[in-house]
């Protein structure tokens, strides 16, 4: 039948999709294991890096390279920014105000965007020319390849981090038990604070990857979020192996019901698998180490 | 000019604040706390009486309009209150009911025929039955998780919405929903659709009032409180939050309904995250667990989008600064310890700078 | 002390505030503009909005119409039919107000229509009406952009002159593209083309059409499709070229009249080569004909754009210039005092009114302005805008 034929084409923008939002993801989990909180705002940090990129180069005529660093740059303060701005004065507030906070914070970098940047969306070159390999009669942009090298790329700095640096175990610690972190002097706010760092580098990183496939507006970082954040719950709260898998089952998952289902259908099929999950095996495939400890 | 653009009365409006400000002191208090908010007092006939004659003072049509959202929201507030308020669950889905509602009276009055007044408890009905049906799987959940999971509901209602055009019009809609009618009297004006609006807040208000006081109200609380000392004294903990689940639904379908007769359009766009988080807003501003503070977050925050819709591109920003300033200045609701806030905030740099002195 | 009630003091001020700011001024012509001022389309209907205040101000400057000033009052709706229906009302409210323009997007137009033709206000509305619409026969409003009709048939002449015999249609699910993609396809197989159109759709708002076209792609190669139609409008134009070039498919691609703007280009980058559509006159306006009207009224009109804006102008400036132009027009062939039923009357009396887009007509049953014979045809090359002729198509 027509439909077996064209299936490794749907699994190929699959794979592309899945990478995209595990990078996503990584960055949800990298705060959760600082300090457990979500950031609802991380998908406005994926659009962000593709937007401050953009303007470096457009309006302030720097090199491709050097855009892309300096964009970096400007999110991760931003991440600061924030962490200084709105999660830390309310360090001691309640889940649903820490989750408004957030989702403000998420609709004022949207609206800010579209204020500084324009309305109109902006795309990037690819990163090599317009190549496009053909494989078995399976067409794939070579950018695809660079966000799924990104993404492994990421994973290991991260696992290098959370396991072989003393930032990285201080960081874990405080985020599975504050009290004990406390009492051995690990200072919580700043191991929050570096997280957010980390993580809206990471998402400006993804933003960067990304953009090029498609295009980025100032409305485009929310839908990413909330799909990321549904891959790190789908693959196991907290775990960056978990957040790889649960991104590359929504992708594959997303991009495969398609080839069955009408095409508008396909973020329902993402928020369907998460009430799935989240009502099978709230811990997510791979368990969660977070799932026991006082927040929850 | 050529142009006219509203941003002459901004000093004007600080200066009202101020006056106003020094009026609200001898205002009566809208939270109600514990035993003695339950009986009626002269405060509840003071809002009644304002609720009925503002609309008369004030003939604009603007504000009517703006009034009958209000109303709208409050309803939808209230409902919300419930739920979240008392019996501290999260649901970020909370516009899916709204908008559940406000289809179903499109649907029922357009295509079927029925008359509005019919539509409008056909609208609640068909919301908490949905909310039966989510909230049984759902509501398992909690913290986070129960936020994602509504979150998500939300998000599958407003897909199905638009990708079922023969039911509901895709993402068109559905037009031509005729106007609100009892017997033969028609709310085709924005005046006659306040009252509407807000008599149906007030009874609203009347049945949670009963509500809250009575052994279920209590039993939310307990459930807000500790789920398991709640069970441990017989309490049913999921049948209960199921309960204040579908009471909210219910509420929400009564509030959509009436935005369907107030709009005569029902368009998907409405029923999205922003507006779930509106509403939660409304509810956390006025002060969870308070039965009028989520009513006058409401109306507070309707007008606030309204006014800062004037300054166009800068209102959605303004938005999202002003909703976090709010968070962290007020996270147990504006009314309470408002002027208590206020003055320790002035105070707060004063005590700092003698604190900085004596250290010295 | 009392705790306050925070909520009456705004309600107040509100109040207060709303009642002091309709001030009535005696003498203008006053307009009201209900635009979506923030939204997806706010830099686009910002250049409109700048476009009828460069022409406002330089009417103005003549001495206005009759001696009476133009004055324009923009609301913004925010691309929500709730407030594009509070800003219909407001301005139906105010006596002094004679008509209303806007909004400019598709799913907005049928409530504000509603509101006109309740309230009897004429509504000059920006973008095309759709079959649904104007079988309604509203007496109150009226459309300027190029219809679903025109496009259409125009674009069936751009494919018989390119001798392409079967076209697969791809539309996006709101009203205008699937009209577009219904009326190609009637027109099209009356001249005997074979017309294609896939049951798959987009949104407006979706950033990736791959899986769709993966789908297409089995139809594309079996039914040996000569032309690929990307019947949509916005972003997703350039994103269905880019994704259909991705896919390794080489067959040319046709759009609509939507797909004359430059951000398309930036946007779709190589994807755009050598795409075809049905374009506005403005878009390649110094490529039109020597006795074209448009030519000379569209390069008067940038170089004034160019010299207030410092950017060039676009078909959507072409917009707000002709529908100031058509206000002047029918304002100055109203008998007596203009009022809302004067006004409309002899709006609809137009006839072979001159703009930057061609010739606006209107009748009583004809309440779209622009005709066939508006639209030009379009080739993208070298990321340019370039005009291209077939003899005996025109």
């Amino acid at each position: 039948m027509e439909l077996l034929h064209i299936i490794p084409q749907f699994l190929i923008s699959g794979l592309t999709f899945g990478a995209i939002y595990s990078l996503v993801a990584l960055g949800f989990v990298t705060i959760a294991r600082a300090s457990q909180i979500i950031n609802f705002a991380q998908g406005e940090f994926v659009m962000l890096g593709g937007m401050v990129t953009f303007f470096f180069i457009k309006n302030v005529h720097l090199p491709y390279l050097l855009s892309a660093f300096l964009a970096i740059g400007v999110v991760i303060c931003l991440g600061f920014l924030l962490h200084l701005l709105v999660i830390y004065p309310l360090r001691k507030a309640s889940l649903p105000i820490l989750l408004l906070a957030t989702l403000g914070a998420s609709l004022f970098l949207s609206s800010s965007s579209a204020l500084f940047f324009g309305t109109l969306p902006k795309a990037l070159p690819p990163f090599s020319g317009k190549d496009l390999l053909e494989i078995g009669g399976v067409s794939l942009s070579a950018q695809s390849l660079f966000v799924l090298i990104a993404t492994f790329f990421v994973l290991f700095l991260l696992y290098i981090l959370s396991h072989y640096t003393h930032l990285g175990k201080a960081m874990e610690a405080s985020s599975t038990d504050p009290l004990g972190a406390d009492l051995c002097g690990i200072s919580r706010h700043l191991m929050t604070f570096l997280a957010f760092g980390v993580c809206s580098g990471i998402g400006a990183l993804a933003g960067i990857f990304i953009t090029p496939l498609f295009y980025v507006s100032y409305h485009s970082g929310t839908l990413i979020g909330l799909k990321g954040f549904i891959s790190a719950v789908i693959g196991g709260w907290g775990k960056y192996g978990g957040a790889i898998l649960g991104g590359f089952i929504l992708g594959v998952a997303e991009s495969l019901s398609i080839a069955f289902i009408p095409a508008g259908y396909k973020d329902g099929v993402a928020f369907l698998i998460l009430l799935l999950i989240l009502y099978f095996r709230p811990k997510g495939i791979l368990g969660s180490p977070f799932m026991d400890s006082r927040r929850w | 000019m050529v142009e006219r653009i509203h941003q002459d009365f901004r000093k004007r409006e600080i200066l009202y604040s101020l006056a106003l400000w020094l009026l609200s002191l001898i205002l009566p208090d809208p939270q109600l706390h514990y035993r003695r908010e339950y009986r009626l007092r002269w405060r509840d006939l003071f809002y009644l009486l304002a609720i009925l004659l503002l609309p008369l003072l004030f003939s604009d049509p603007h504000f009517h309009h703006l009034m009958v959202l209000a109303g709208i929201h409050g309803i939808l507030a209230l409902g919300l209150t419930l739920f979240l308020g008392y019996a501290g669950q999260i649901s970020l889905g909370h516009a899916a009911f709204f908008g559940i509602g406000t289809y179903t009276t499109a649907i029922l009055t357009t295509r079927h025929g029925w008359p509005p007044f019919l539509a409008f408890w056909a609208s609640g009905m068909v919301a908490s039955i949905f909310a039966y049906l989510i909230g049984k799987p759902l509501l398992k959940l909690k913290g986070y998780f129960l936020a994602l999971a509504t979150l998500g509901f939300g998000e599958i209602f407003l897909v199905l919405i638009k990708e079922s055009a023969s039911l509901t019009g895709g993402v068109i809609g559905i037009f031509g929903i005729p106007w609100f009618r009892i017997g033969g009297f028609v709310f085709d004006t924005y005046l006659k659709q306040y009252y509407l609006v807000w008599i149906v807040l007030v009874g609203l208000v009347l049945f949670t009032k009963n509500l809250i006081r009575s052994k279920v109200g209590r039993a939310y609380m307990a459930v807000a409180t500790s789920e398991d000392a709640a069970s441990s004294v017989g309490i049913h903990v999921s049948r209960i939050k199921l309960e204040a689940f579908m009471v909210g639904a219910f509420y929400a379908g009564l509030a959509g309904s009436l935005f369907a007769c107030v709009m005569s359009t029902a368009t998907p766009e409405t029923f999205s995250l922003n507006l779930s988080v509106l509403i939660v807003m409304m509810v956390i501003l006025g002060g969870m667990g308070n039965l009028y503070g989520p009513i006058l977050g409401a109306i507070f925050l309707t007008w606030l989008i309204d006014t800062l819709a004037q300054y166009q591109d800068y209102s959605l920003p303004l938005y999202g600064v002003i909703l976090i300033l709010l968070l962290i200045f007020f996270p147990d609701g504006m009314g309470t310890r408002l002027r208590v806030r206020l003055i320790y905030l002035i105070s707060y740099w004063g005590r700092k700078k003698r604190r900085e002195k004596v250290n010295l | 002390m009392r705790k306050s009630a925070l909520s009456f003091i705004f309600i107040f001020i509100f109040a207060l505030s709303l009642s002091l700011s309709y001030s009535a001024e005696k003498s203008p012509y006053k307009i009201g503009v209900n635009f979506e001022l923030t939204g997806p389309w706010a830099e686009i209907t910002k250049t409109l909005r700048n476009a009828m205040v460069l022409e406002v101000e330089r009417i103005n400057q003549r001495g206005g119409i009759n001696g009476k000033p133009l004055e324009l009052i923009f609301e913004d709706n925010g691309f929500e039919a709730g407030r594009a229906a509070a800003n219909m009302t407001k301005f139906t409210k105010d006596p002094e107000v004679f008509l209303v323009v806007g909004p400019f997007e598709d799913t907005l137009q049928a409530t504000t229509r509603a509101i006109a033709e309740r309230e009897k206000i004429t509504n000059i509305i920006v973008c095309p009406s759709n079959r649904v619409l104007r079988e309604m026969k509203q007496r109150w409003a009226f459309n300027i952009a190029h219809n679903d009709i025109i496009v259409s048939e125009k674009l069936v002449d751009l494919s018989l002159a390119r001798k392409y015999k079967k076209i697969l249609v791809f539309h996006a699910a709101h009203p205008l593209a699937q009209t577009l993609a219904e009326y190609y396809k009637r027109f099209g197989e009356e001249k005997g083309l074979k017309v294609f159109i896939s049951p798959e759709t987009h949104k407006h708002t979706d950033i990736d059409m791959t899986p769709q076209l993966i789908k297409m792609k089995p139809i594309i190669e079996k039914e040996k499709i000569d032309a690929f139609y990307a019947c949509t409008s916005g972003p997703p134009g350039p994103i269905v070229c880019k994704n259909f070039r991705a896919l390794g498919i080489k067959i040319p691609i046709l759009g609509t009249h939507a797909f004359g703007f430059g951000f398309i280009i930036a946007l779709g980058g190589e994807a755009m080569e050598g795409v075809e559509f049905p374009g506005a006159k403005p878009v390649v306006f110094d490529q039109l004909d020597e006795n074209d009207p448009a030519k000379s009224i569209n390069i008067e009109f940038d170089k004034r754009w160019r010299e207030r804006y410092g950017t060039p102008s676009d078909q959507i400036a072409g917009y707000g210039h002709d529908i100031i132009g058509l206000i002047e027009d029918s304002i100055k062939r109203v008998k007596g005092k203009v009022t809302r039923e004067t006004f409309r009357d002899a709006l609809e009396n137009t006839k072979g009114f001159k703009g930057t887009h061609g010739l606006y007509s209107f009748g009583p049953a004809e309440h779209d302005g622009l005709s066939k014979k508006d639209l030009v045809f379009v080739r993208i090359e070298g990321g340019k805008f370039k005009r291209i002729r077939f003899p005996g198509f025109e």
